[in-house]
């Protein structure tokens, strides 16, 4: 993650121009040292956007790149400026989205190099960054398993109540899920953003709509029940732990000035701050904590 | 042609704007916005609004059934003022939303709704 973010740090502050090419994953193309477009091997760009919404063919669109550019593009009329900007943001944040975390090949500048919808809108690379990090922060505060966004959609053949309100991103995912595609590849079928289809996604599994994983698959297995965590509820020097839990629910968010004892009962590590409930991606513990739910459901 | 920022520009200039803002419905981007108001972070307020809209949408759906709920404008009157939001289709994902914040005393609703309405035409055409 870090590499990619600093390295075009680095470049807009040399303020340079050209195009960062990312392996095979994708380009970043900077215009004195703001992002002008981003392109991604796994999200839809504006061309196929365009043409998915029935604007203007994609073969088009390559004509006009070479001849004419975004001048004649809207000339031409199919967008208008407003919509070719908010187009050109949406798949540029899209890009980012699943670029910047990507860290496999060694990206490499070449200067001069400009993308043909660049300067249509500028972003700063901060500013990216930040908005990606949102993105992740909303998509895990819908549903906390990311196993959702890799594997193929099988939303649930019968409703377990009587009626359920769709949104419009998630009634496309649910018709043209074929039990087979994953999300990025159903987002590029409909031409709608990646992030829009996995935020779909993860709203169905959330709402119970997506059946589980065929059991053929293998599941998880449930993490030991340590001896040490079955101590610290009785043990003496127990509730150490397992208190930032409670600490962190009533009143304000708890500012830096905890009281005395309070670094040695959390400590996070270096510039991690506890607000609220501990945060944990092992996919084991989620999928103990689904179960448990499912299980406290059933009860009731 | 109007761009997002001559958008923003023009609907500063309806009597009574306070501040406004164009956000992306679906993902909750703040795409431009003109000064935030102390204490209220653009980024956020964005996201914030894109909850509103979406629970009403959510309640929308829900209290006229056997219709497909689709939202032109939505107005919000507080103590302090009104907030005045219109949702635009585009060519990208969206809707586009364009978002005002309006004086309590100076504004004219009926007239900001109509000059947003008018931008809005502009904006995709």
């Amino acid at each position: 993650m870090a590499a990619l973010d600093t390295l075009l740090a680095g470049l807009a502050k040399e303020r340079s121009t050209g195009a960062l090419r990312v392996g095979r994953a994708g380009t970043v193309f900077l215009d004195e040292g703001r992002v002008t477009y981003m392109e991604c091997a796994q999200t839809p760009g504006v061309e196929r956007i365009l043409s998915a919404r029935g604007r203007m063919p994609e073969a088009a669109l390559r004509r006009l790149q070479t001849d004419g550019g975004t001048e004649r593009l809207l000339a031409e009329g199919p967008v208008t400026l407003g919509e070719l900007q908010f187009c050109v943001l949406g798949a540029v944040l899209d890009a980012a989205f699943f670029l910047l975390p990507s860290a496999g090949t060694r990206p490499k500048f070449r200067p001069g190099e400009r993308h043909w919808l660049g300067g249509c809108w500028y972003f700063d690379v901060r500013g990216l960054v930040r908005e990606c990090a949102r993105r992740r922060a909303h998509l895990a505060l819908i549903w906390p398993s990311a196993d959702v966004d890799t594997a193929p959609v099988r939303p649930v053949p019968r409703l377990a109540g009587h009626g359920v309100a769709l949104s419009r991103v998630q009634w496309e995912v649910v018709t043209h899920a074929d039990h087979e595609l994953t999300p990025l590849e159903l987002a590029r079928r409909l031409g709608r953003s990646g992030y829009s289809v996995l935020q779909a996604v993860r709203e169905l599994a959330a709402a119970g709509l997506l059946a589980p994983a065929p059991s053929g698959e293998e599941r998880p297995a449930l993490p030991k029940r340590s001896r040490q965590a079955a101590r610290t509820k009785s043990g003496p020097e127990g509730g150490t732990r397992a208190r930032p839990y409670q600490e962190s629910q009533p009143g304000p968010a708890p500012g830096p000035e905890h009281g005395p004892g309070s670094a040695a009962r959390a400590d996070p590590g270096p510039g991690v701050r506890l607000v609220g409930p501990a945060v944990t991606a092992d996919p084991a513990d989620l999928e103990l904590l689904m179960r448990l739910k499912k299980a406290l459901e059933e009860l009731a | 042609m109007l761009g997002l920022h001559d958008c923003l520009t023009e609907v500063m200039a309806i009597p009574g704007a306070l501040d406004a803002m164009l956000l992306d419905q679906t993902s909750g981007v703040a795409v431009v916005a003109s000064g935030a108001p102390d204490g209220v972070d653009t980024e956020r307020s964005a996201a914030a609004l894109t909850e509103t809209l979406r629970a009403t949408m959510d309640g929308l759906a829900r209290s006229c059934p056997g219709d497909t709920v689709r939202i032109d404008d939505m107005l919000v009157t507080t103590d302090h003022g009104h907030h005045l939001l219109r949702l635009m289709e585009t060519a990208f994902e969206g809707p586009l939303v364009i978002y005002v914040r309006l004086d309590r005393e100076r504004a004219n609703v009926a007239l900001a709704r109509f000059r947003l309405q008018d931008i809005s035409t502009r904006l995709l055409a």
